[in-house]
C-alpha cells in the first residue's frame, strides 16, 4: 500500500484526537484523546520507517510509548489529586485562576 | 546538599566548556553533540540554578513535606536542559523536552493543600501533553520528508518544490516550541500556571526551563533549518509581534505582581524570539545574554515576591522604608526587566535588537519591539512607585535574614555586572 | 599642566562614590555628614574639571578608552570618554553649578528627614550627567541619558507623600521614554548605516568622499536623535512634563530642570553637529519647533501665578531659543546660551527657592509682594538674573540672546521676527514676576509676614556667586563688532569640536554692517518690555482671566488634549485586551473573538467545556492560522 494512505489515516486520527480534546469536558477523556494523537504519530512513524527501510523511526516509537507511559502516571496522579478535592474530573470546575 | 551538588555540576560544565572543541564532540552514535558553546550555556544555567536554590531554598522547603522530591525534580529538569543544549537528533530533542516538562507538571502541583496549585498542575499537564502531540507530529512529518532524525544531516533541495511534509513539520515544531516558551497564541497557560504554582517553582519554570526551550529552539532553527529560514521566518515574525503585543498590553492591566510577572515573562519571550529570528552568530550570543540577564532578574523578583504576604502592587507599598535592602535589590531587578542601561536587561535587549537589525529584514519588528519596551516601563515602574513613593507597611512572611539580604544584593550586583561587562557572559560563546 | 586629561575618569568616580556612601547609609548617616559628603563629591570633580579645562585650552584633547564594552563580530564599542573643548565646558557647568546647588541644598533641605537620600540621588544625577557628556560614543551617552531621566523621576517624586508629585514624576519619565525611543532608533540606524557609534570614527565618515549613506537616511537619523532631544529638552510636543516637574524640591528644579539635564538635548545636537550640517531639512524642523515652543510657552508664562511655574515655562521657552540657534546652524551660539542660561536660570530658581523658604512653602505670587524689604540679598541677585534673562545690555543674557536673534536674522526674516517677539515676551513676564514678588505691599497672611526672613548663608552664598557669573558670564562671547575675539567660539573650535555650519557662517558674516542695528533693536525691545512688565504690575489686581488670557493660564489646554487623545485610548485598549482576549469564559469569548467563534463554539459545546478547552481552542485556531500563513502567505 502507498505510504500516503498511512499518512492520511494518521492525520485523520490526529485530527480526531484534537477535536476530542476540544469537545470533551472529562479530563480523563481529554487525556485519552491526547493519547490518540500520540498513537497516530506512532503509526505514521512506523509507516515512514517502512518506506525508508530504516529501523530508527521504529525505535522512536518505543521512546514515545515509554514517555507516554510516564506522562500517564503523572497525569493520572494529578487527576486523582484533583478528584479528591472537588469530587469531579470535569475541567469546567477549573476556574479559580483567571484574569 | 543540593547546593553542593549544583556547585559541582557548574564546575564540571565549566571544565567541559574549557575543554570541548568548538564544533562539538559526537556522543552516543551522534545522538548528542555537546560543544563549547552548549557546555558554556550549561555552566551559566547551572550557575543560575545554584543561585536560585540558594535564594529560594527556604521557600522550597515550606511548600510541602516532600522536600527531597522537589530537589530531585529540579535535577531532572537540569538533565533535560543538558540534553536540549546538545541534542543532535530529533529523538533527543523530544526526550529532552519531555524530561524538562514532566517534572514541571509535578512541581506546579507540589502544594497539595492548595486547590489552585492542583488546578495549575492539571491545566499545565493537559495543555503540555497536547503540545507534545503537536511536536511529535511535526517530528514525524519532518522525518517523512528528510528520512533521518539527525539534524546535522538535513538537506533541503535547492531547486525542486519544497516538500509540503517538511514545511508542515517545521511549522508544527515552531508551534510546539512556541508553547514551551509561552509565545502567543500558545501562551494562555502561562499566567494561570505561574499564578497557581507555588511561587518558588513558578520562578524556576519562568526562567531556567523557558530559557532551555529557547536554546533548543535556536539550536534546531539556526543550524539545520537556517538554510530554509525564508520558509518559517514570517510565521515566527507574526508570533513574535503577537507575543510582544499581548504580553505587554495585558501586563499593564494586572493588579497582582505575580500575574504581571507572568505576562512580563511572555513579553520578554517576545524579545528572546528576536534571537531566533535573526539566524546569526550575534543572535545566539544575544540569547545567552538574554537568558542570563532575564533569569537573574526574574528569579530575584520571584524571591522577593515569595517573602511578601500580599502579591498585589499594594503589597509593595512602603517597602523602601521598612526593608531598604530588599527594596533596593527589587529596584535593580525591575530596572533590568525594563531594560534600563547599566543593567543586564539593557544589554540583553541591545544585543537582541542589534542581532535582528544585522539580519535586516524585520525592521518593523525592531521598531515595534522598542515601542513595546517603552510600554513595559509603565507597568514595571508601578512596583518602584509602590516601594518608594507610597506609604504603607508591607507584611513579610518572616523577617529577612542577613543571608537573604546579602544573597539578593549579590544577585542584584550580578545583574549590574552583566550590564557593565557583557563580555564575561560571552566568554565561551 | 598637560596630562590632566588622563585623570578624567576621576571626575565621575567621586559622585558615584558619594551616591554609594549616601545611598547605602542613608539611615545611619547624620544630616550634616550626608550633606558634606554629597557636596565634597562634587567639589573635587569641579577642581579636576577646572584643571582639565586649562589643559584642553592648550589644545590637547583625547579619547580615553577603558575597556571593551560590547565586542562581537563586526560590532565593537569600547567604554570610552572623549575629552575635548565641548565636553570640558559642560564638565565645568555641571560640576560648578552642581556644587553650588549642593551647598544650597544643604541649607534648603536642612529640616527634611530624607536629606541624605536626597543627596544620594543628586550625586547619582551628577554621575549620570557626567557620563552623558564625557562618553565617547552614543551608547555611553545613552546610558547617562537614561540615568539622568531616572534621577529626575526619583527627585521629582521625592516628596512622595503627595500623590500629585509622584504622578508628575511618572509623567516626566514616560515622556522622556518616548523621546528615548527616538534616541534608540537613531542609534540603531546609525549602527546600521555606519557600523559604529563612536564619535571619532563616525563623524569623519559623514560627508567624506566614501560616505555611501543617502541624504535621506541621514535626515532620518538626525530626526530620530532630535526626537530624543525633544523629550529631554522639553520641546513641543513633549514639553508638558517640565512644568509638572516643578513638584520636586527647588534645588532639583534649578540643577536638573534648568541648568543641566534639559540642556542635554542641545549638547547632543552640538556634539553631532557634523551630522546636522549634512541634514538641512531636519535643521529647518528644529528651528521652527524651537520657535513654536519658545513662543507658546512664553505666552503661558504670562499668566501663571505659581512662581516656579513661571520659571519652568521660561526655561522651556529659553530652550526653544537654543533650538532656534541649533536649527540655524549656529551651534556655538546655542552652547553659549546654555552657559549663560545655566547661570541666570539656576540663580532664578535658587532665588525663588529662597523666597519659598521664607514664605514657608507658599508658591503663589498673589500671596507675595514687597519681599525685597526683608530679603535684600535675594532681591538684588534676583533682579540681576531678571536683567540677564531679559537681555538688558551689559548682562550675560544679552550677549547670548543677541547672538541667537542675529542668527535667526541671518536665517530668515520670519524666524527673526518670531525670536524678537519671544525675547520681548521674556522680558515682560520676568519683570511681572519680579514686580509681583519683591515690590509693592505684602499680600499674604499675617503669620507669613512675621515669618519672613533672609535665608541662611549656605543659601545666599550660591546666589551671590551665580549673580556675579550672570553679570560677567557673557563677556566670553562679545559680538564681532565689539571685539574680534569671540573667546567661546574659538575655544569650542579647538580641534574642530564644535564649528558652526559653513553656509551659515557665510551668511552670518555677510550681515556685519547691520549688526549694530540688530543690537540696538534687541536692546530697545528688551528694555521697553521690561519697563512695561514692571509698570503693568506695580499695582496688581487679580481678576479671573478671560479669552486669550484664560488660554494662557490653562496652558492652552495641552494636558487635557493629551489626556483625551493618548492616555485614555491607551488605557481603554489595555482594558479591552484584558477583557476581550484574556478574560476567559463566555464574555471573553463573545467579545474577543467575535461572532464566528460564538457560532462555532455553540456547535462545539465549547462554551460549556470551560477554560482548558478555551485555551486549547485558541491554540488550535492559532495553529491553523499559522499553518495557513506558512503555506500560502510567504513573501520571501
Amino acid at each position: 500500500m502507498p505510504t500516503q494512505y498511512y499518512l492520511f489515516l494518521s492525520l485523520a486520527l490526529f485530527c480526531i484526537g484534537i477535536m476530542g480534546t476540544l469537545m470533551r469536558r472529562n479530563a480523563i477523556i481529554i487525556f485519552m484523546c491526547i493519547e490518540l494523537m500520540l498513537n497516530s504519530v506512532n503509526l505514521l512513524l512506523v509507516a515512514f520507517s517502512k518506506m525508508y527501510g530504516h529501523a530508527d523511526a521504529q525505535l522512536f516509537v518505543f521512546f514515545i510509548m515509554v514517555v507516554a507511559a510516564a506522562e500517564v502516571s503523572v497525569g493520572l496522579a494529578v487527576i486523582v489529586l484533583m478528584y479528591r478535592k472537588v469530587h469531579s474530573v470535569d475541567v469546567n470546575i477549573l476556574n479559580r485562576l483567571k484574569h | 546538599m543540593a547546593a553542593l551538588l549544583l556547585l559541582l555540576l557548574t564546575g564540571v560544565n565549566a571544565y567541559e566548556a574549557l575543554t570541548l572543541p568548538l564544533e562539538g564532540k559526537r556522543l552516543f552514535n551522534d545522538m548528542l553533540m555537546p560543544g563549547q558553546v552548549s557546555a558554556w550555556f550549561n555552566t551559566l544555567m547551572t550557575g543560575c540554578t545554584l543561585l536560585y536554590v540558594m535564594l529560594s531554598g527556604r521557600d522550597i522547603r515550606k511548600v510541602g513535606n516532600h522536600v527531597a522530591d522537589y530537589f530531585a525534580l529540579i535535577f531532572f529538569t537540569l538533565c533535560g536542559l543538558y540534553i536540549l543544549s546538545s541534542y543532535n537528533t530529533l529523538l533527543m530533542l523530544f526526550l529532552g523536552i519531555e524530561i524538562l516538562s514532566i517534572p514541571q507538571y509535578i512541581l506546579a502541583g507540589a502544594d497539595k493543600r492548595n486547590l489552585k496549585s492542583s488546578e495549575a498542575s492539571l491545566k499545565y499537564f493537559l495543555m503540555g501533553s497536547f503540545s507534545t502531540g503537536i511536536l511529535l507530529m511535526g517530528i514525524a512529518l519532518l522525518y517523512g520528508a528528510m528520512g533521518t532524525f539527525h539534524i546535522s544531516e538535513f538537506s533541503f533541495p535547492t531547486t525542486e518544490l519544497f516538500s509540503p511534509l517538511a514545511l508542515a513539520g517545521i511549522l508544527l515544531i515552531v508551534v510546539a516550541f512556541g508553547f514551551k516558551v509561552s509565545a502567543a497564541p500558545m501562551h494562555l497557560w502561562t499566567p494561570d500556571v505561574y499564578d497557581g504554582a507555588p511561587t518558588p517553582f513558578a520562578s524556576y519554570m519562568a526562567t531556567v526551563m523557558k530559557v532551555a526551550a529557547f536554546y533548543a529552539f535556536i539550536r534546531l532553527f539556526h543550524n539545520s533549518l537556517g538554510s530554509v529560514s525564508n520558509k518559517w521566518m514570517l510565521v515566527i515574525m507574526i508570533i513574535t509581534a503577537a507575543t510582544l503585543l499581548i504580553g505587554n498590553i495585558t501586563a499593564v492591566f494586572q493588579q497582582s505582581v505575580k500575574r504581571m510577572l507572568a505576562y512580563s515573562s511572555i513579553a520578554q519571550a517576545g524579545f528572546m524570539l528576536f534571537a531566533v529570528l535573526s539566524v546569526n552568530e550575534l543572535g545566539r550570543q544575544s540569547l545567552i545574554i538574554y537568558a542570563v540577564a532575564y533569569t537573574l532578574a526574574t528569579v530575584g523578583m520571584f524571591t522577593v515576591l515569595a517573602k511578601l504576604k500580599d502579591y498585589t502592587y499594594d503589597g509593595f507599598n512602603g517597602l523602601a522604608k521598612s526593608n531598604p535592602m530588599l527594596a533596593f535589590a527589587t529596584a535593580i531587578f525591575i530596572f533590568s526587566l525594563a531594560g534600563i542601561p547599566l543593567t543586564g536587561g539593557f544589554m540583553a535587549k541591545y544585543y537582541a535588537v542589534s542581532a535582528l537589525m544585522t539580519q535586516g529584514n524585520a525592521m518593523w519588528l525592531v521598531l515595534f519591539g522598542l515601542l513595546m519596551a517603552a510600554v513595559s516601563v509603565y507597568y514595571y515602574f508601578r512596583v518602584i512607585w509602590a516601594m518608594y513613593f507610597k506609604p504603607g507597611t508591607p507584611q513579610l512572611h518572616e523577617p529577612m535574614t542577613t543571608t537573604d539580604n546579602w544573597l539578593l544584593l549579590f544577585t542584584a550586583s550580578l545583574v549590574i555586572l552583566v550590564g557593565v561587562a557583557p563580555q564575561l557572559v560571552l566568554a565561551f560563546a | 599642566m598637560t596630562g590632566m586629561i588622563q585623570y578624567a575618569w576621576l571626575v565621575p568616580l567621586f559622585p558615584l562614590a558619594g551616591f554609594l556612601i549616601n545611598g547605602l547609609g542613608w539611615r545611619s548617616l547624620s544630616r550634616k555628614m550626608g550633606a558634606t559628603i554629597g557636596s565634597l563629591s562634587v567639589l573635587v570633580p569641579f577642581i579636576i574639571s577646572l584643571l582639565i579645562f586649562l589643559d584642553v585650552r592648550t589644545g590637547s584633547n583625547s579619547v580615553l578608552s577603558y575597556f571593551p564594552f560590547i565586542q562581537s563580530d563586526g560590532l565593537n564599542i569600547p567604554f570610552a570618554f572623549q575629552i575635548d573643548s565641548l565636553s570640558s565646558l559642560f564638565l565645568l557647568i555641571i560640576t560648578g553649578i552642581g556644587f553650588l546647588i549642593h551647598v544650597y541644598s544643604a541649607g534648603y533641605m536642612a529640616e527634611d528627614d530624607g536629606i541624605v537620600k536626597f543627596f544620594a540621588f543628586l550625586n547619582l544625577f551628577v554621575f549620570s550627567m557626567l557620563l552623558l557628556v564625557m562618553g565617547a560614543n552614543y551608547l555611553i551617552m545613552f546610558i547617562g541619558w537614561e540615568g539622568v531621566g531616572l534621577c529626575s523621576y526619583l527627585l521629582i517624586g521625592f516628596w512622595y507623600k503627595n500623590q500629585d508629585y509622584t504622578s508628575a514624576g511618572r509623567k516626566a519619565f514616560v515622556m522622556n521614554r518616548i523621546g528615548d525611543l527616538g534616541f534608540i532608533v537613531g542609534m540603531l540606524l546609525t549602527l546600521y548605516c555606519y557600523g559604529t557609534l563612536s564619535y571619532s570614527s563616525l563623524f569623519p565618515q559623514i560627508g567624506s568622499a566614501n560616505d555611501l549613506v543617502s541624504t535621506n537616511a541621514k535626515e532620518w537619523i538626525a530626526l530620530c536623535f532630535f526626537i530624543g532631544a525633544i523629550g529631554k529638552s522639553a520641546q513641543i510636543p513633549l514639553f508638558t512634563w517640565l512644568p509638572d516637574a516643578m513638584a520636586g524640591p527647588t534645588p532639583v528644579s534649578a540643577l536638573i530642570h534648568a541648568a543641566t539635564m534639559v540642556t542635554a538635548g542641545i549638547y547632543m545636537i552640538a556634539r553631532s553637529h557634523l551630522l546636522y550640517d549634512a541634514t538641512p531639512i531636519t535643521r529647518e524642523i528644529i528651528a521652527w519647533i524651537g520657535l513654536a515652543t519658545a513662543l507658546l510657552t512664553a505666552t503661558i508664562a504670562l499668566r501663571q501665578y505659581d512662581i516656579k511655574k513661571v520659571l519652568a515655562y521660561s526655561t522651556v521657552s529659553q530652550l526653544g531659543f537654543m533650538f532656534i540657534a541649533l536649527g540655524c546652524g549656529a551651534y556655538t551660539t546655542a552652547v553659549f546660551h546654555v552657559l549663560t542660561h545655566a547661570f541666570f536660570k539656576a540663580l532664578l530658581f535658587l532665588g525663588a527657592g529662597s523666597v519659598i523658604h521664607a514664605m514657608g512653602g507658599e508658591q503663589d505670587m498673589r500671596q507675595m509682594g514687597g519681599l525685597g524689604k526683608k530679603m535684600r540679598i535675594t532681591q538684588i541677585t534676583f533682579l540681576i538674573a531678571c536683567l540677564a534673562i531679559s537681555g538688558i545690555p551689559g548682562f550675560s543674557g544679552f550677549f547670548s540672546k543677541d547672538e541667537i536673534v542675529s542668527a535667526a536674522f541671518a536665517h530668515g526674516k520670519m524666524l527673526y521676527a518670531g525670536a524678537l517677539l519671544g525675547s520681548m515676551l521674556t522680558a515682560f513676564y520676568m519683570f511681572r514676576l519680579y514686580t509681583l514678588t519683591f515690590t509693592g505691599g505684602f499680600r499674604g497672611t499675617h503669620d507669613q509676614e512675621h515669618h519672613l526672613h533672609e535665608s541662611p548663608a549656605t543659601m545666599t552664598f550660591p546666589l551671590i556667586v551665580l549673580a556675579i557669573l550672570s553679570v560677567f558670564g557673557g563677556y566670553i562671547g562679545l559680538p564681532a563688532v565689539m571685539s574680534s575675539h569671540h573667546l567661546l567660539s574659538s575655544f569650542l573650535g579647538l580641534n574642530g569640536a564644535v564649528v558652526n555650519q559653513p553656509d551659515f557662517l557665510k551668511s552670518f558674516e555677510a550681515l556685519h554692517h547691520q549688526e549694530w542695528t540688530l543690537i540696538a533693536i534687541s536692546s530697545i525691545v528688551a528694555i521697553a518690555a521690561s519697563i512695561a512688565g514692571w509698570a503693568a504690575h506695580r499695582k496688581p489686581a487679580f481678576s479671573a482671566n478671560k479669552g486669550l488670557a484664560l488660554a494662557f493660564e490653562k496652558k492652552w489646554w495641552v494636558d487635557e488634549l493629551y489626556d483625551a487623545i493618548i492616555v485614555r485610548p491607551f488605557l481603554a485598549l489595555s482594558s479591552a485586551f484584558d477583557r476581550g482576549v484574556e478574560r476567559k469564559g463566555i464574555d471573553g469569548l463573545v467579545n474577543g473573538t467575535g461572532k464566528l467563534v460564538r457560532w462555532s463554539a455553540e456547535r462545539m459545546r465549547l462554551l460549556q467545556s470551560g477554560q482548558v478547552g478555551y485555551y486549547l481552542f485558541v491554540m488550535v485556531i492559532g495553529i491553523a492560522l499559522l499553518l495557513a500563513i506558512g503555506f500560502f502567505g510567504n513573501p520571501f
